[in-house]
């Protein structure tokens, strides 16, 4: 809008185009005025169509974030508790497993020892309450992939305590942890990994004793419960009947009908046709004697196989042998316990980590958002003061223009 | 005698500057006026034997001084600035629509999808259930009322038209009018200055409301055309314009008919140049047409996405999950209406949505080469998506066109237009706000094999049927190695990647499931539909996770679900920011081409004071002059009375 020395300049014009120039400046006065006012520089999308997309991607994520952070507290209270709670059940053991030794005391008469299962008995109670235990919002925290309300059922259903759900373990994500612990990992037994079995021998003369049961091919274990029974005893060699229930289907291996095994005085015998398993007898068999060797499927099942044959040890030689059995189930049953625990402190610290690191991301999108959209006030502030002093220069040399006129000089 | 003659002719030659003088001063601020000098010359001298002898002066005429380049040049400058300005504003008016911060759309979309997580952190919490379907009819609600606000606006810019097209009318009738009064005036000789005036304010006026261009006749005349072409007045005679529909009567796209001696011609907003009428037929024929796309493409991808993730989920009851909104149909046809040809053959065309993740923005035209062949045209960009399609169904930008029923067939040269978005997001509605009835559980959960010795993990199960088909539940997985595995006993073809996707079997897969982590030789995972287990389903949130998991679905060009409507805004902010760069500079173009040509035609006050006092001077003398001569008359009187 150069105007030339030689260019005429109508009067009409001039004014309009002065009033349409000081319209331009009281405009974005008043957009300043605006960003000033709401501290925003985008006041529509078109202002700046790039920072305004940014500003709402901004938005979005940090909305996501603040419900990320929500759903992994709730999974960060559910894991703290299933922790705790394995705690609880890890203390409610070990109580067991000090009555369990205190019931081997051989001074213990056995009404004694009816005592301590009945105290064992409690305990059993809430450690299974425990292992049923709810969160805050009602999901049962041994879920593992999925269960019903009550995850563990039992006593009374066969075959043995059962849980009622999904074996397994959730990955997760990088905004979020599983919610549940795995259960079935935690209480329930697998005679393959843990080879937890209950070893009853019945003797006329009362004077066998076996050690526990210990796995020597964890794949050939296949959970079968075995009824061992001598069929005959020459001094030197033992021969034995071994009934399978139930029969395993193939390709499982099956244990040999009869079985015989050297005898040593002082050492007893070893008894290795259980596929995968031996156990060591001890004492002198005489026909008709048997051993009762069942799997246990739970630390509940142990609990409940410890206290039935606490109550009905008749002396203290059966006695010892249930507490012998009982503490080396109760160990395995705590080092699943325990494993199950180290699972729950990982995951702990994968949320911290994953806190810490929404809130770092949470601090950069707030950055983000505010560098599309916010106004720089200092910026902001002195534009505003440009604007105004060059809208009341403009206004005041309006003014006076138009007072020029050599109209004035005439008359 | 012959000085007082000249005194009398200087006086009056004076006495007209003066008038002319006034009256450019009084019509200082008349629109249109054009400043008039006069044009003064000597009479013919008086031949005597000591040369010419001068014998005053004469008004030869009275100048219009008038350029009609700078007239034509500011006249158009004006006709564009009004067309860009007009687009501008309304696209001003369009960006508000879609306004983004926590007002927004895109912030309803987002709490919606995040409340799931809430409700899968605890599925059995009606409270959490019911937040997320008041987040579901709020969405709803801000999609409903973006479409609500599209339509006021598109009813604003029918009464808009109309109104402009009404002004167009009348200002042709009167370029007609003053044309024939031109005509009639040329005729004695001198040119009609005011009417010249009145003349060219008018096509300004009328080329603030659509271009024109101008062509003289003899006669004084002036024809004036619009589209290049179209005469709309012609010597003493105007035709109409009128408002048509296009070639489908569809109602969101006019275009223009002029009417002249009962012929009528359409002419699309492309032909129209600047001009009022054309920047709101271009602001409504694609601005705002893109903006009920966008939208409708927004509302059709995450309402149906939502509704078929719902589905695969099952209620507090047990039941597969009914639709969360309103199903929108896609299946919005149009076949061509008079004046355009007409479709010879009889089919009857359907469109549904194949994919939502590939839709654009955008309506489409079939043209037909055959019974059943042809092509495809996105109208967004004037693509042609589909080359030659021989057979149907036709698949393209994620819709599926196929033969309705009664099954016809098409003839060669058969149009047809699909807006498959263009009313989406007009009633859309939450559709049930029982909280139980959220179906917020999958219908299918994996387990681990107990006695598992890898170290796999579950990373997700999700359905794709519902309720899952018994031919695809329970599936075994065995691995056999760590790399391979079985499913229901027949080997997999895809060797085991840890966190790759494993399909269930049927189109689509009832299942797809995502392990992590290393599996051992005998570790097993079973699939299985939940009511086939002890699980309860009252706590199983897996669904909500899978609608929550929709945020990040590549939908939108590419773009995530949550950011589709950052991308709409920008869209359309980039459309109304660049018609303001453009309003913008058209206007300084236009004020410019207006100071120059007032620059000839303006008057200016300084100037005419200036000339007033130089003809009251002129005038003074020559009132002087005539005093002179009648000083020197009584002279003459006197010597000879004595």
């Amino acid at each position: 809008m150069a105007i030339n020395s030689f260019s005429r300049l109508g009067t009409a014009n001039a004014y309009d185009s002065t009033v349409a120039n000081l319209q331009v400046r009281q405009n974005k006065l008043s957009s300043l005025q605006e960003s000033l006012s709401t501290g925003k520089k985008i006041n529509t999308p078109s202002d700046d169509p790039t920072g305004s997309a940014q500003a709402e991607r901004a938005l979005n994520r940090l909305a996501r974030i603040a419900t990320d952070q929500r759903a992994l507290e709730t999974q960060r209270n559910a894991i703290a508790s299933a922790e705790s709670t394995l705690g609880s059940v890890t203390e409610a053991l070990q109580q067991v497993r000090e009555l369990m030794v205190s019931a081997g005391n051989g001074g213990y008469s056995s009404a004694e020892r009816k005592t301590v299962a009945e105290q064992i008995t409690g305990l059993r109670q809430q450690i299974l309450s425990l292992a049923n235990t709810l969160d805050s919002n009602g999901q049962p925290l041994f879920a593992a992939l999925g269960s019903a309300l009550t995850p563990f059922a039992g006593p009374g259903i066969a075959p043995d305590y059962a849980f009622n759900g999904l074996p397994g373990t959730a990955s997760g994500s990088t905004y979020a942890i599983a919610s549940a612990l795995d259960g079935d990992s935690a209480f329930m037994l697998q005679p393959a990994r843990d080879a937890v079995y209950n070893v009853q021998p019945t003797s006329a003369a009362g004077g066998l004793t076996t050690g526990a049961v210990d796995k020597t091919n964890p794949s050939l274990v296949n959970g079968s419960a075995y009824a061992i029974s001598i069929t005959a005893f020459d001094g030197v060699t033992v021969s034995y009947s071994i009934t399978e229930t139930p029969t395993p289907l193939a390709p499982a291996v099956a244990a040999p009908a009869t079985g015989s095994a050297s005898w040593t005085a002082g050492q007893g015998f070893s008894i290795s046709e259980m596929p995968g398993l031996s156990l060591s007898v001890k004492g002198t068999p005489a026909v008709g004697d048997s051993l009762a060797i069942t799997p246990n499927s739970s630390v509940f099942a142990t609990l409940d196989h410890a206290i039935t044959d606490l109550k009905a040890a008749g002396n203290s030689t059966v006695a010892s042998q249930v507490v012998s059995q009982a503490l080396h189930n109760i160990d395995i049953s705590m080092a699943r316990l325990s494993a199950i625990r180290g699972q729950a402190g990982d995951l702990l610290n994968r949320v911290d980590s994953i806190s810490s690191t929404n809130e770092q991301r949470s601090i950069e999108q707030s950055a983000n958002k505010s560098r599309a959209e916010d106004v720089d006030m200092v910026q902001a502030i002195s534009d505003f003061q440009n604007q105004q002093t060059g809208y009341q220069a403009a206004l005041q040399s309006y003014a006076q223009v138009q007072k020029l006129s050599l109209f004035n000089f005439i008359g | 005698m012959g000085i007082l003659n000249i005194g009398t002719t200087a006086l009056g030659a004076n006495l007209v500057a003066l008038q002319t003088i006034g009256n450019n001063i009084t019509n200082v601020n008349t629109a249109g006026y054009s400043r008039q000098s006069v044009i003064q010359q000597t009479l013919p001298g008086q031949y005597t034997g000591a040369g010419y002898i001068g014998k005053g002066v004469e008004i030869e005429t009275i100048r219009r001084n008038y350029d009609a380049f700078l007239t034509r040049q500011s006249t158009l400058a004006t006709s564009i600035q009004s067309g860009d300005a007009t687009r501008a504003n309304y696209l001003g008016q369009l960006s508000t629509i879609f306004q983004g911060g926590t007002d927004g759309i895109g912030a309803s979309i987002n709490d919606m999808l995040n409340a799931f997580s809430d409700v899968a952190s605890a599925p059995t919490d009606l409270t959490a259930r019911t937040v997320a379907l008041t987040r579901v009819d709020e969405t709803a609600r801000r999609m409903r009322a973006a479409s609500q606000s599209l339509d006021d606006l598109q009813a604003g810019i029918s009464q808009a038209l109309s109104e402009k097209l009404g002004a167009v009318n009348t200002l042709a009738q009167n370029i007609a009018a003053v044309n024939d009064q031109i005509a009639r005036a040329l005729g004695n000789g001198q040119p009609p200055n005011d009417l010249l005036d009145k003349r060219d304010q008018l096509i300004r006026d009328l080329n603030q409301y659509v271009q024109t261009t101008s062509i003289a006749a003899d006669d004084g005349t002036l024809g004036i055309y619009i589209g290049g072409s179209q005469a709309l007045v012609l010597g003493t005679t105007a035709a109409t314009l009128s408002l048509a529909q296009n070639d489908f009567g569809d109602p969101l796209q006019n275009k223009l008919l002029i009417t002249r001696d009962g012929n009528s011609t359409t002419m699309d907003e492309s032909r129209l140049g600047g001009g009022e009428v054309s920047g709101l037929l271009r602001f409504q024929n694609t601005d705002l047409v893109e903006g009920r796309n966008l939208l409708g493409r927004m509302t059709t991808a995450i309402t149906t996405s939502m509704n078929t993730q719902h589905a695969l989920g099952l209620d507090l009851n047990g039941l597969a999950g009914a639709n969360l909104f309103t199903p929108v149909s896609v299946n919005d046809v149009l076949s061509p209406v008079p004046p355009a040809i007409l479709n010879t053959g009889t089919a009857i065309l359907q469109l549904d949505i194949s994919d939502v993740s590939a839709f654009a923005a955008s309506d489409y035209e079939v043209n037909f080469t055959g019974a059943s062949s042809g092509s495809v045209t996105r109208k967004s960009d004037n693509s042609i998506v589909v080359p030659a399609f021989t057979s149907f169904p036709v698949e393209f930008d994620g819709l599926r066109l196929s033969l309705g029923a009664p099954l016809g067939s098409a003839a060669a040269g058969d149009r047809f237009y699909l807006r498959p978005f263009s009313a989406a997001a007009s009633n859309i509605n939450r559709e049930f706000s029982t909280p139980s009835a959220l179906a917020v559980a999958s219908p299918i959960v994996g387990q681990m094999g107990a006695s598992n010795t890898g170290s796999l993990q579950l990373s997700s199960l999700s359905a794709g049927v519902n309720p899952p088909p018994a031919t695809a539940v329970p599936a075994v997985i065995v691995f056999t190695s760590p790399t391979n595995y079985t499913v229901n006993g027949v080997a997999a073809t895809d060797p085991y990647t840890s966190g790759q996707a494993i399909f269930g079997s049927g189109t689509p897969p009832a299942w797809s499931l995502v392990l992590q982590g290393s599996p051992l030789a005998g570790d097993t995972f079973t699939v299985q539909d939940i009511k086939a287990t002890s699980v309860n389903l009252k706590l199983n949130g897996g669904n909500a996770t899978a609608l929550m998991n929709l945020r990040d679905v590549p939908t939108f060009d590419g773009a995530a679900m949550s950011d589709g409507y950052a991308s709409l805004i920008a869209q359309i902010g980039i459309r109304a920011q660049s018609a303001n760069y453009s309003a913008t500079v058209s206007t300084n173009i236009a004020k410019s081409a207006e100071q120059d040509r007032t620059g000839v035609s303006g008057v200016n006050l300084d100037e005419e004071a200036a000339k007033l006092l130089q003809y009251q001077q002129a005038y003074q003398a020559s009132a002087k002059m005539i005093q002179i001569a009648q000083t020197i008359f009584d002279t003459l009187i006197q010597t000879l009375g004595r």
